[in-house]
């Protein structure tokens, strides 16, 4: 293998380019179009795969196995009772447990998918509800005696849109931009090295948003949450440098890439022209990606690994901090530990043999390129000025303003589907019958039993804790939050170390926001109120 | 009006926690623009309330989406429940996670028809007004 500054045949290369005398059209230079930072010699992005299935314990072991194959950082993802913040001895949850993501409820559980885990060293996004996932990490390392500050990763804030695209946890908007705010606030404090306002343009783009509709609705939540802040007196340096945009990364390469770049500018000139940022840091965006699962076809599954390949590409050349590939079985599951595996290897494959990681943003001052930039950071900025101009973003919201664009989306994509306008091999070209289909198909196709013996152990637990301690740090919870100016978050550690489950603080907050504790059912408060 | 001139009634639901609703909504649009009459169900339903809902709003088939496992589970609970309340509604699964093997599973189970991600809106339409018409004779 050639050195770090050659091409494979010997030819000498830079690490970066840009027209002669030209060092502030630079990678890490303000407003970031071609990238956060100049990457160190050898340097790449995080390498990780979205994980996390059945118990904490077995995610645990999971999470070992995926380091012991390179994995640099984790991202977790809950089970549907934990993104729905329900326990898994609800009802609803029965057949649910564990089959699409850890199931996470307690502080125990918290310990035990932490268990040995280097926390000083290790990056841990989570795509977990925000204030419990934050407050099960800050509580785990307290308990080991980690100091908060030195803690890294991410959490998913999905406040604004979570209703409208399959989040859903039954509580009122207002309670869920407290609860991204609270848990921003308290991390920015708490947790400095930590990106706790990880704004996820992915999940709500998967109803099938074109890539300016995805960046101009992800900058509007973004600016909502950041005014939020800025009203409560937060300094915008104290939180702005731990702001990220987790991405996702379609078919259309270079209207991908374009769009990261242009992002990053536009963030850019955001933070330090209107919200008056000073820090440097607080204007140089931290751009995740997760590559589109809306790309990836049922159809002959395996030609979604060469899918997966080509965003890979595409992701290392616009410049990431971390990535995550969807690869064959994602139309029909969270990722198998073999498509774990050949999505760690598609990264390992682009960042060691490609040597695409040896220049920085190598598609910077291509016509074509530089003109897509231009042209999307335009269209980007004239939607999210068209959406703001419509009035109160929360009573957008609460109106179902967006709500219709996702299904205006998903409608459309359908439609070009069924006309071919898109074209997707193996869906609307070059399909073969179903009965020749059969190359990675049933490793595809694979189920995860859900983990029932997890509502026992549940059960279990409830009985055999001490209830009456549990039951007042939910009390001190309720009082909190029913005081709309408190922070929430050490009561919300506080309840979690007494033993309150994630239902139950849920069920709690409601209750201090006048809902229904059990949103689905009859389940009955623990607070006599 | 005689039930069998009366268009197709069709209850759209989704199971337990089963967050992802587009398929559902997709497909009611796509059955309404086909003439049928759609009762949607909407997310988060166990299975006393989807046979409850296709006794009172009279359905002549109840179409359940699904974009998780749990309809595999909660399956038989629902023809039984059908079953002890005496009623002889065709039950029909359509979603992303429906394998050609699950259909063949579910297909001897009792469900009347099965749709895969790989199955185009038109197969679905006709699959349906054949399941209709088959249950009203």
């Amino acid at each position: 293998m050639s050195d770090l500054n050659s091409s494979h045949s010997g030819l000498p290369l830079s690490p970066f380019y840009s027209a002669e005398g030209d060092d502030q059209n630079a990678p890490g230079v303000y407003p970031y179009t071609r990238g956060k930072r100049l990457p160190r010699p050898g340097q790449s992005w995080i390498l990780r795969e979205l994980s996390g299935e059945g118990t904490a314990a077995r995610s645990n072991q999971q999470f070992k196995s995926l380091m012991a194959k390179g994995q640099q950082g984790l991202d977790i993802i809950g089970d549907t009772p934990t993104m729905h913040m329900l326990d898994p001895d609800h009802p609803h949850a029965v057949h649910a447990v564990g089959t699409q993501g850890v199931s996470l409820c307690c502080r125990a559980d918290f310990e035990e998918l932490y268990r040995d885990l280097p926390l000083d060293e290790l990056s841990f996004s989570q795509s977990l509800p925000s204030v419990p996932g934050i407050a099960g990490l800050y509580l785990v390392a307290k308990e080991r005696g980690v100091p908060s500050e030195i803690l890294r990763g991410s959490a998913i804030q999905l406040a604004l849109y979570e209703d409208d695209c399959s989040y859903s946890r039954h509580l009122p908007l207002k309670l869920r931009m407290r609860m991204a705010t609270d848990s921003v606030e308290f991390a920015a404090k708490k947790m400095p090295k930590f990106h706790a306002l990880l704004e996820d343009t992915y999940f709500f783009s998967e109803t099938g948003l074109n890539s300016v509709e995805e960046m101009a609705l992800g900058f509007v939540e973004l600016r909502y949450y950041i005014r939020e802040l800025l009203k409560r007196g937060v300094d915008i340096d104290a939180f702005a440098p731990r702001i990220g945009i987790l991405l996702t990364c379609r078919m259309d390469l270079f209207e991908e890439i374009a769009k990261i770049r242009a992002t990053r500018r536009i963030y850019a000139r955001m933070m330090k022209e209107e919200f008056g940022a000073k820090d440097p840091r607080s204007m140089a965006l931290t751009v995740t990606a997760h590559t589109s699962g809306l790309t990836m076809t049922a159809q002959q599954p395996v030609n979604n690994v060469a899918r997966g390949g080509m965003q890979a590409v595409a992701l290392a050349m616009a410049g990431v901090q971390a990535m995550e590939i969807s690869t064959f079985d994602e139309a029909y599951r969270t990722p198998s530990e073999e498509a774990h595996m050949v999505g760690l290897r598609t990264q390992q494959i682009v960042q060691l043999e490609t040597n695409v990681t040896k220049v920085s943003d190598p598609l910077g001052g291509s016509w074509y390129v530089e003109d897509l930039t231009d042209k999307m950071e335009q269209s980007i900025v004239a939607q999210l000025e068209e959406i703001e101009a419509l009035g109160d973003i929360g009573e957008l919201t609460e109106q179902g303003y967006f709500r219709q664009i996702f299904n205006n989306a998903m409608e459309r994509l359908s439609r070009d589907l069924s006309d071919g306008t898109v074209q997707r091999v193996g869906v609307n070209s070059h399909q073969i019958p179903n009965a020749e289909d059969h190359m990675l198909k049933e490793a595809s196709e694979r189920k995860t039993q859900p983990f029932r013996d997890q509502i026992a152990h549940i059960k279990a637990f409830k009985q055999n804790r001490d209830f009456e301690k549990s039951k007042q740090a939910l009390g001190a919870l309720y009082d909190v939050v029913r005081d709309k100016n408190t922070n929430m978050m050490e009561s919300y550690v506080a309840a979690l170390a007494a033993d309150a489950t994630i239902g139950e603080t849920a069920g709690v907050l409601r209750q201090a926001y006048g809902q229904k504790y059990d949103p689905l059912g009859n389940l009955p408060s623990p607070l006599d109120i | 009006m005689q039930k069998s001139s009366a268009p197709i009634k069709v209850l759209v639901t989704i199971l337990g926690l089963d967050q992802h609703e587009v398929g559902a909504m997709a497909i009611a649009a796509t059955l309404r623009d086909a003439g049928m009459e759609v009762v949607y169900g909407g997310r988060f339903n166990l299975p006393p309330a989807v046979v409850n809902s296709a006794l009172q709003e009279d359905v002549d088939v109840i179409g359940i989406s699904a974009h998780s496992w749990e309809y595999l589970h909660f399956l038989d609970e629902i023809i039984d429940g059908l079953k002890a309340a005496g009623m002889n509604v065709p039950v029909i699964i359509g979603g992303s996670v429906v394998t050609d093997t699950d259909k063949a599973d579910i297909l001897s189970k009792g469900v009347s028809a099965a749709f895969g991600p790989t199955d185009t809106p038109a197969e679905i339409v006709a699959e349906i007004q054949r399941v209709a018409r088959d249950s009203r004779t």
